[in-house]
């Protein structure tokens, strides 16, 4: 009886957004008469910082400082549509939204501060919430008054309208498979390595370290993508080792319903954590970036199961690893009835048991 | 029922076994104590009762007379931060925000009480608190800058040490 260590490497490659299913998102800004910007943006920011990043696109690609962008998505009726925030689609996909959205403020800011200026707008550039000739900096007017002049001289709105769609993809030869036009969006790649210690007396294992590698396009906010992977990291050893909805003994009524019987990780199990951010800009991206949410918590759980083999020598096929299974696979393997790794699994949706989940099935392969 | 709770004395209509999180949210109307499981596992309702961090979900209002209640409404106000709560700022500690009361409560007490900087203590201190966002990496690092003593820049947010950055030069996909 004895505490075995073993290291486990996973890999992952994700496609950002939805893509075949068709994934809108819309946007459109305006410009108070003071030059503050307002954008209205269907995508709901449930903490992973998209009002943070979407308002920095807009700020940036505008020329006016982060400070002086609102971005309200405060009801479903005033924003334009949003498919929603998952699928890591939130910078991607309503990101490019907001980008066309604010190119065309731009050009509108342009067209107005040329009439004021009497310069032709290709010779004029837009930074730091300024307008000025290019090359003769002195020569400039604040896009405040810009908006100003826009409002009470010239009559007219400063607005800007976007929408990003990834079309499905429809297959032109069915022997290759081959799509008319790229399948996906844009692709991640990712690695996690995992060192664990599994003791083969009580069936523990403990998660001593994740070290992983993201290819994240571009980190247009270092510190949220940070906060993405950390996250992603817990929540992926949580579903490796704890997380079930389906601890049920001997019926479907006994499942788990609340947090002290859905165990998720805590401080307590927090392995030591690395991260490796590749920056590797995507074309389609908006300044290059990739999806990172949903991306950063799978690679984890088969990563662990893979330290768990090596630790012991022994296949858990089944999420997630709690101290029975493994004792019960170091059972079959003393008793010589190991089961061979499994190539792959059938998920199916159980609607005689499933609140509003998916379940592994337990039969696969019919 | 009496009651001071961040500094004011409040006078409780509720009923004695009523919780002190119902009496906070309902009567009271401080919406900072978060009903999570509501039965002391996830220490989203966490709050300081003369002290001490208490799950106000499981604290009745009869066990409560002339107790001192704290809140994260008691703790600074946004001109006037509290160093916990200007930690959780600069190092990115929260993100969704609902574990993040009773913790920022849980994290007063703790460094209030002479908790150290080290990683396994404030662990000790904080496991019963539930995040599903962050991991809870930047919570700890949070709490032990607290801990040591550093000030923070509200205005800007720190990169963890854990992190390494690498540019692909050139490369697109």
């Amino acid at each position: 009886m004895a505490v075995h260590r073993g290291k486990g490497l996973a890999t992952v490659e994700y496609p950002t957004g939805m893509n075949q299913n068709g994934d809108p998102s819309q946007a459109w800004i305006k410009v108070k008469p003071d030059g503050r910007v307002d954008v209205f943006s269907g995508t709901a920011d449930i903490g992973n910082g998209s009002k943070t990043v979407q308002s920095q696109i807009v700020a940036e690609t505008i020329g006016v400082p982060y400070d002086w962008v609102t971005y309200d998505n405060s009801n479903t009726d005033s924003s334009p549509m949003c498919t929603g925030t998952f699928a890591s689609r939130a910078t991607f996909v309503a990101g490019n939204a907001v980008l066309k959205a604010a190119r065309q403020v731009r050009e509108r800011i342009l067209a107005v501060a040329s009439r004021e200026l009497e310069i032709d707008p290709a010779d004029l550039e837009v930074a730091d919430g300024s307008v000025s000739v290019k090359g003769t900096p002195a020569k400039s007017m604040g896009v405040d008054e810009v908006a100003g002049a826009a409002t009470f001289v010239h009559g007219e709105l400063l607005t800007g309208d976007g929408a990003h769609l990834n079309p499905g993809a429809a297959i032109i030869d069915p022997t290759t498979g081959e799509v008319d036009k790229p399948p996906h969006a844009a692709i991640s790649y990712a690695a996690c390595t995992a060192e664990v210690e599994v003791d083969d007396e009580t069936g523990d294992v403990r998660v001593l370290s994740l070290t992983q590698a993201y290819d994240i396009g571009r980190a247009m906010n270092p510190t949220l993508v940070e906060g993405q992977i950390d996250g992603g990291a817990v929540m992926g050893l949580g579903f490796g080792l704890l997380e079930d909805c389906y601890p049920y003994y001997p019926t479907a009524e006994h499942r788990g319903d609340g947090m002290n019987t859905y165990h998720v990780p805590t401080m307590a199990e927090l392995p030591e954590i690395k991260n490796v951010l590749m920056e590797n800009p995507s074309s389609g991206g908006p300044y290059g970036a990739k999806g990172i949410g949903e991306m950063s918590n799978n690679a984890q759980p088969a990563a662990i199961a893979n330290a768990i083999h090596d630790a012991v020598g022994v296949w858990v096929t089944e999420f997630p690893i709690t101290p029975e299974r493994v004792l019960a696979a170091l059972d079959a393997k003393s008793e010589g009835r190991s089961e061979p790794r499994r190539e792959g699994r059938v998920v199916a949706f159980d609607e005689e048991l499933s609140i509003n989940s998916f379940t592994s099935a337990k039969t696969w392969g019919a | 029922m009496e009651l001071t709770v961040n500094s004011v004395s409040c006078s409780v209509q509720s009923p004695p076994l009523t919780s002190l999180l119902t009496v906070l949210r309902e009567e009271l109307d401080i919406t900072s104590p978060k009903a999570g499981c509501e039965s002391g596992g996830c220490g989203a309702c966490t709050v300081l009762v003369d002290g001490q961090p208490r799950r106000s979900c499981l604290t009745a209002l009869c066990t409560l007379d002339g107790s001192e209640v704290v809140t994260v409404e008691g703790l600074g106000t946004p001109e006037d931060l509290s160093r916990v709560q200007q930690a959780f700022i600069h190092h990115y500690a929260a993100q969704c925000g609902f574990c993040t009361d009773g913790l920022i409560v849980a994290a007063t007490a703790y460094v209030g009480g002479g908790g150290s900087a080290d990683t396994g203590d404030i662990g000790e201190a904080l496991a019963g608190h539930y995040c599903r966002c962050t991991g809870y990496v930047k919570i700890l690092e949070a709490v032990a800058a607290v801990a040591r003593g550093d000030t923070f820049d509200t205005a800007s947010t720190a990169s963890s040490a854990n992190n390494t950055y690498v540019t692909i030069a050139g490369a697109e996909s």
